[in-house]
């Protein structure tokens, strides 16, 4: 087996190490892809869908696959535009933005992979249920907005894989899939020993620091007309 | 990437435990809104603990010091100017220094500031003062380790990094809690022992980790050179150790092997308690492993035979090759987050940078050349040594630069008494603590968010730590303080930034040659580190830093703790630390941590709490030959059966008014960690009112 | 970048079962039955206190199962709404249950006496609907009647016969492949033999397992297993029910083999909660199988050590799915997870496993006893080997399951062996291979019934049931009712299956009159279905929702 991979990403020829994903690949030639659910501290998930890219198959093909849990072959050729990878990637996207009942905070991962597919959380394909809104704010630092969890399993991973602790699991099954920590407790109750990765690796603010929180209510009442409240 | 919500973010070094996290710190409107761990970080690899990324708020509590203070005659302390401040400091300084010479002040550094704070503030004493009466606080809690890898190895630091954890098949935990004590440490060991490492935990106290063990010995309180004895025999008597290394690479085995040799499992379990088998297992698996390590923290140290066992802890590594190669290394784990960079600096009575003596002609030639004035060739005294000097009215004068001793040093009452015979105490802080209330002038200092300079980490490496805010009020950066006091007292150091103190720290020490603040950079230099900028992130991987190059094996048979238990004092005290609190709680007790945790308590095995009649919750005395206090039992298996525990983050408990003067024997690192008490349970009999006498007549 | 980490979770559990012990399903499923009723918070922390398995995790897994989520009377009836039950009485049936008990769906009476479940399904499709209380199954005609009036009596089980000379799934299994592998084949003899045979899967994929066997024998490790699917989840599926409970030795013989070839010394069988009569009879044969010295160390003195543990599921569809059906064995919550690794490189507890469905293993022990040449001749008119059990719902003249030959076609199947729609009803369409396989409409019946044609028409062989709707079916209720299903039971790991069913369902689910469902954008949904998903049950469902589309299209309302 040789000991470096040869993969083209969009035309851009790169060698990479055996072990290596699409994903790292693709980041290796500079051609960076969406992602949600990933993050470098973690291992792959493969749940957000969202770096699927198009690779060439060997019977003339394109294969649309997803980057973070693929393993990268000697020879693949990698198409990170692929039209209907992207399409996909956008309308998953889309069905995310549809189940949050706001929008994303502007400065979130997941706005940001929102703009990079040019979607406007006012302008969705699809409406239905939305997450149901409920807040534990009872830890002195970490705030836990269900509704704006997407399901991405990063805290859970981060709690399991960082720090060690599985304070928090994920529940429930199908569209109502959600996170809980402890016995659905809150991270007062719960194992949590308040290290912040959870907070740290969420997309979409659902775990943030309740300081932030109050920041962004001093930004706001800053921004609005005459000082009032907004 | 900037996010849009903050002014800006700056990277820097965490300033609580030793592990170093790299952090950047998210700011907005001159205050500290978040703090996320840098990716690059490679202590923490992304990590960080609820200290670090939470505990900021104290940095703007209203507590903070914002202007200097004066104690007036009727003995309050007044704000004042710096100009007054610095006007009463030269002013009492010099007449001391006039009347009873300079070795009558001494200065303490502290363990928390920069190592281009602690620099400055040697010189302060060593050059403006003239005096080596300079010590810092890691005396009272890792002198020991630096003294025996110094003795046994040749330098003060691990011989490794955070790293080997990573790559090391099999690792002994002795005497540290990492889990509480330095959480990104004990995350990473317990990610590793779930991906197969063979942890064994040695402590009195089943620790979280111990779950994730494959063994946990749990020996008496102050026996663990017995434990580290044994732990060498079986690995002798089973053929498991490194003839060529041995032979190749150390000096002195025949008598240190003759010495393991009395220590067969049979004895060793006679002594610690440890069951034979245990000790047995526990050896197999560090020395069968291709690469081990040995961490340890203050349950090591912290005792009246702490050095001794650090070289015995090393003694183990030698034997068995394992040392100088990633994944064997040796791992202290550094209390505060600049315990190796204070030292380093020469922050010490007996040495200067590079722990090169006070005494050694040569390296006080080079700073007297680059200082410009003469300096004492006389050894300074040690913070135990001050105490017992100003009790006795030899010392006059003390400049205690971010240290809270009357809350942290042992024998409190004796530390206070020695406060309150001083002529003259200044005291540099953030906060007012139990040593201000002592201090003639209070100087409002800056917390490491307000600061630039560098920390060294337990790994010996050297890190960048940048000012996110502005100091509060009038307050000022340390160094800003320190080299000012120096130039008013008639020795400007010529130091404008603490960058420029690390280029005069580069040119007066041999191990920091290629150390500037632009080469330490994101992810740090790991000393040694060469003219040219090549660090060292493993020691010794050809010859030991001794004249010959050969590692040096001790011959310490195992000795009795220096505190023991009789009838009136029965159960053996150990004091560490909590989670959510860092070290006096100076700086965590003024965060949200104090809402997880808003107390402490005595953890207390079942069968010593049936024996004496204590419940879970129940309100103790807890008495020692030297004081007594006040605190909550809490029944707990964690604990072995004879030794009970309680954390020192309180200052209203004030645990270390307990712990007596026994102290390591080649240090003076106290024993906090075995002290005999008695444990009472208060009366729950009702207070009695006092008779009222007769009703009034009607 | 940070060096990859394994599962933590599973390697807490795998040290957990360094000694014989329950898994946190095994015991949460253990107190759902108990007598509180329902799965509460100090189950969860009594369980996390003996498993060693943080509470968060026990919490998760108590929050996925459906055996766990719904509360418990005294008396737990549960309804099946399999696609069965669906195409014989809509769901009638689940309707005059809540009226005439008084409690809605997944609630239980205020007194505890009585509680309703839903279930899908219960593997009685040949005599729908079906209503279980307790452990007894009651199905056909007035079974409601009978559950209302406490009287409920066990359904006949279903006919099982063959349309072989010699049957091979039918016959009661009697060891002949073991003993002759045992007494003269090598391991890798039994390897090839079986990869030389041709069998595929059975359950649904239709991988080769002889390959899918090398992989795992050739996976490093002293420790391997084999692993079982007997959730037979499709609804409208009773095969490998009928496979469990009428022919048990001849699974467990093939599991044995599989052992044998790959180097594996245990195997497990997952068997779904909601046959409550297959793990019994597994067991039987079990101990049937050790007292004849069949199982256990040095089988018939070979030196092969083989043992057999049977494990009860607790209400997961996608609990079928490989990756999914090892965590459910470990305890855990039954998500999929990413391939690779593959099962047979890290598997049970990360080790190499073996997974096959049951009716695979079953096709084994021929191909052991009588040769790889044998078992391809079995289907002489098909290029696909072997030969395959197929099920017929209730609405057929001649429900039950039958062995027939692949290359048969689907009109010959219905006609001549399911003897065409009872009471004069016509087909109007037959959905073969479970939720995930295509619906093919009257007009398409003449296709062959085999893994290579039947896809070229949106069909699958898929687990082999045949599943006939008549011509009262309104097709846009089937395409609501598959939908629901599809979202009731997607796991919720990935995204497009998560929310995309949900909002697939939701367009079908709008009350009459509601504005036609827009056509383009449910084609963008299923695209993202197909392309999107994680595992089979995201990427499978578009499949009967398409060919409905394309077959029935004026009924969907679409536009």
């Amino acid at each position: 087996m040789s000991d470096r991979l040869s993969v083209t990403v969009d035309g851009t020829a790169v060698e990479v190490p055996p072990g290596s994903t699409v994903l790292q690949a693709a980041r290796a030639a500079g051609h960076p892809v969406p992602v949600l659910c990933f993050d470098d501290r973690l291992t792959p998930f493969g749940a957000c869908r969202v770096c699927l890219v198009g690779v060439e198959g060997r019977d003339g093909g394109m294969d649309v696959i997803a980057s973070c849990t693929t393993p990268a072959r000697d020879g693949m050729v990698v198409h990170t535009r692929e039209d209907r990878a992207r399409r996909v990637a956008a309308a998953v996207v889309e069905l995310v933005l549809s189940e949050l009942p706001t929008p994303p905070a502007p400065h979130t991962e997941l706005a940001a992979v929102a703009r990079e597919f040019d979607l406007e959380p006012g302008a969705l394909r699809w409406t239905g249920e939305q997450r149901a809104v409920r807040h534990d704010t009872r830890h002195p630092y970490l705030a836990l907005q269900h509704e704006l969890c997407i399901s991405c399993g990063r805290c859970v991973r981060a709690c399991d894989e960082i720090q060690g602790t599985f304070a928090l699991t994920a529940v429930g099954r199908g569209f109502h899939a959600g996170i809980a920590a402890g016995i659905d407790e809150g991270f007062r109750d719960s194992a949590c020993v308040s290290c912040g990765a959870c907070a740290d690796t969420c997309p979409t603010d659902a775990i943030t620091e309740l300081s932030l929180l109050d920041l962004a209510t001093e930004r706001a009442q800053a921004a609005a007309p005459n000082g009032a409240p907004a | 990437m900037s996010d849009p919500r903050f002014d800006a973010t700056v990277p820097t070094t965490c300033g609580y435990c030793g592990v170093g996290c790299r952090l950047e710190a998210h700011v907005a409107g001159d205050r500290v809104r978040s703090i996320t761990p840098a990716l690059d970080g490679p202590a923490n690899e992304g990590h960080t603990c609820l200290k670090g990324r939470f505990a900021h708020q104290f940095s703007r509590h209203r507590e903070r010091l914002t202007t200097p203070l004066i104690r007036d005659r009727a003995g309050t302390l007044r704000p004042a100017t710096w100009e007054q401040a610095f006007g009463r400091i030269v002013d009492e300084l010099q007449r001391i220094k006039g009347a009873h010479g300079p070795d009558a002040i001494a200065g303490l550094a502290s363990s928390r500031a920069t190592n281009e704070d602690c620099w400055v503030m040697a010189r302060l004493m060593r050059a403006a003062i003239g005096t080596n009466n300079i010590d810092n606080c890691s005396r009272v809690c890792h002198s020991p380790t630096s003294y025996a890898l110094r003795k046994a190895l040749g330098l003060s630091g691990a011989t490794g990094s955070f790293r080997d954890i990573d790559h090391a098949d099999a690792a002994i935990l002795i005497g540290a809690n990492p889990t509480e004590g330095h959480p990104v440490v004990g995350a990473r060991i317990k990610q590793a022992a779930l991906r197969g490492l063979q942890l064994v935990t040695i402590d009195p106290r089943r620790i979280e980790l111990s779950d994730h063990a494959v063994l946990h010995l749990a020996p008496r309180p102050g026996t663990n050179a017995a434990v580290m004895l044994g732990l060498a025999h079986v690995v002798l008597r089973e053929g498991l150790t490194d003839e060529p290394f041995i032979a190749a690479r150390t000096r002195g085995w025949d008598e240190a092997r003759s010495l393991i040799e009395q220590y067969d499992p049979d004895e060793v379990q006679r002594i610690t308690g440890v069951p034979a088998g245990d000790l047995e297992s526990a050896a197999l698996v560090y020395a069968q492993a291709p690469d081990a390590a040995i961490l340890w923290g203050l349950g090591v140290t912290e005792h009246k035979y702490g050095s001794e066992v650090v070289q015995l802890i090393c003694n183990l590594a030698l034997m068995t090759g394992k040392i100088g190669r990633p994944g064997s290394a040796l791992l202290p784990l550094r209390g505060q987050n600049n315990v190796q960079g204070s030292s380093d600096m020469g922050a010490l009575p007996d040495t200067y940078s590079d722990y090169r003596p006070v005494t050694d002609e040569a390296t006080a030639r080079a700073f007297e050349t680059r200082w410009g004035v003469p300096l004492s060739r006389r050894k300074g005294m040690t913070i135990p040594q001050m105490f017992d000097a100003a009790v006795a009215g030899d010392l006059k004068a003390m400049y205690i630069f971010g240290e809270d001793v009357a809350q942290t040093d042992p024998d409190t009452h004796h530390v206070v008494a020695a406060l309150e015979r001083l002529e003259f105490v200044v005291c540099q802080d953030i906060f007012e603590t139990e040593t201000t209330r002592h201090a003639d002038v209070v100087l409002p200092a800056s917390s490491f968010l307000e600061k630039t300079g560098t920390f060294t980490n337990a790994e010996r490496r050297v890190q960048l730590v940048g000012a996110a805010i502005t100091p509060p009020g009038e307050a000022r950066t340390d160094f800003a303080i320190l080299t000012e006091l120096s130039a008013r007292l008639g020795h400007d150091m010529g130091l404008a930034t603490p960058a420029e103190a690390m280029h005069e720290i580069a040119a007066l020490t041999p191990n920091f040659a290629g150390v500037s603040h632009a080469r330490v950079g994101r992810t740090g230099l790991q000393w040694p580190v060469a003219a040219d900028g090549t660090d060292s992130p493993t020691l010794y991987g050809q010859r030991f830093a001794h004249p010959d190059g050969l590692a040096a094996f001790a011959a310490l048979p195992h000795r009795e703790p220096g505190d023991q238990t009789d009838e009136e004092f029965p159960l053996v005290l150990i004091t560490g630390r909590r989670l959510q609190h860092y070290n006096a709680g100076t700086m965590t007790r003024r965060t949200a941590n104090l809402e997880l945790q808003d107390g402490d308590w005595l953890e207390i095995h079942p069968a010593d709490a049936a024996r004496l009649g204590v419940t879970d919750g129940q309100r103790v005395e807890v008495r020692s030959r030297t004081g007594r206090i006040e605190t909550d039992a809490r029944i707990t298996e964690r604990i072995e059966p004879g030794a009970v525990f309680t954390a020192f983050h309180f200052p209203e408990i004030r645990t270390n008014v307990l712990v007596g003067s026994s102290a390591d024997v080649n240090t003076s690192c106290p024993e906090y960690k075995v002290v005999a008490v008695a444990v009472t349970p208060f009366d729950e009999e009702p207070a009695m009112r006092p008779a009222l006498g007769e009703p009034a007549a009607a | 970048m940070l060096a990859v980490v394994p599962n933590n979770l599973v390697e807490l559990v795998r040290r957990h079962h360094a000694v014989p012990a329950p898994t946190v399903l095994d015991l949460l499923s253990a107190a759902a039955a108990g007598g509180s009723g329902t799965v509460t918070a100090e189950h969860v922390r009594d369980v996390a206190a003996r498993t060693g398995v943080p509470e968060a995790t026990v919490h998760g897994v108590s929050t996925f199962y459906d055996d766990l989520l719904t509360p418990r009377g005294d008396r737990h009836v549960r309804v099946c709404t399999g696609t069965a039950c669906f195409a014989a009485c809509g769901e009638d049936h689940v309707r005059r249950l809540e009226d005439g008990l008084g409690v809605a769906v997944g609630e239980c009476a205020q007194d505890g006496s009585v509680s309703l479940a839903e279930t899908v399904c219960l593997g009685y499709c040949h005599s729908a609907p079906a209503v279980r209380v307790g452990d007894t199954v009651d199905a056909g005609p007035g079974a409601v009647d009978r559950v209302l009036a406490g009287a409920s009596a066990p359904a006949a089980e279903p006919p099982l016969r063959s349309l072989l000379d010699r049957p091979v799934l039918t016959r009661p299994g009697d060891w002949s492949g073991l003993r002759r592998a045992l007494g003269g084949m090598s391991p890798a003899q039994l390897l090839d033999a079986v990869e030389e045979a041709g069998l595929r899967g059975r359950g649904g994929a239709g991988f080769s397992t002889g390959a899918k066997w090398r992989f795992a024998a050739n996976a490093p490790g002293t420790r391997k297993f084999v692993v079982v699917n007997g959730d037979e989840g499709d609804p409208g599926s009773y095969i490998d029910k009928a496979l469990m409970e009428g022919n048990p030795e001849l699974l467990i013989e093939g599991m044995a083999l599989a052992g044998y070839a790959v180097g594996a010394d245990h195997g497990f069988v997952l068997v779904r909660s909601e046959y409550p009569r297959s793990k019994p009879a597994l067991e039987a044969a079990v101990a049937r199988a050790h007292a004849a010295g069949l199982l256990g160390s040095d089988i018939l003195g070979s030196g092969f050590s083989f043992d057999v543990t049977i494990v009860l599921g607790a209400g997961s569809y996608v609990v079928g799915e490989e990756t999914a059906l090892l965590a459910c064995l470990e305890g855990l919550r039954g998500t999929v997870s990413a391939r690779p690794p593959f099962p047979a490189q890290e598997g049970l507890f990360g080790l190499p496993t073996v997974v096959n469905n049951v009716e695979t293993l079953c096709n084994v022990p021929v191909i052991a006893a009588c040769g790889p040449q044998a078992f391809q001749e079995l289907s002489p008119d098909s290029p696909t080997a072997g030969s395959k059990l197929v099920c017929f719902n209730e609405r057929f003249a001649n429900p039950g399951v039958v062995e027939v030959p692949f290359g048969t076609t689907v009109r010959q199947l219905c006609e001549e062996v399911g003897g065409g729609l009872r009471d004069g009803r016509t087909i109007k369409a037959v959905q073969i291979g479970g939720p995930l396989g295509g619906i093919l409409p009257a007009s398409l019946l003449d296709t062959p019934f085999d893994l290579h044609t039947l896809p070229e028409v949106g069909a699958m062989v898929g687990h082999g049931s045949i599943l006939a709707f008549d011509e009262t079916t309104d097709m846009r209720e089937v395409t609501r009712h598959l939908l629901r299903f599809g979202a009731h039971e997607s796991c919720g790991k990935c995204f497009p299956c998560r929310i995309g069913l949900h909002r697939a369902h939701e367009e079908f689910a709008a009350p009459p009159g509601a504005a036609p469902i827009d056509r383009a954008r449910l084609e963008a949904l299923l695209e993202a279905l197909e392309v999107g998903s994680l595992c089979a049950h995201g990427s499978g469902m578009p499949a009967p929702i398409r060919s409905l589309i394309t077959h029935f299209e004026q009924e969907l309302g679409l536009a």
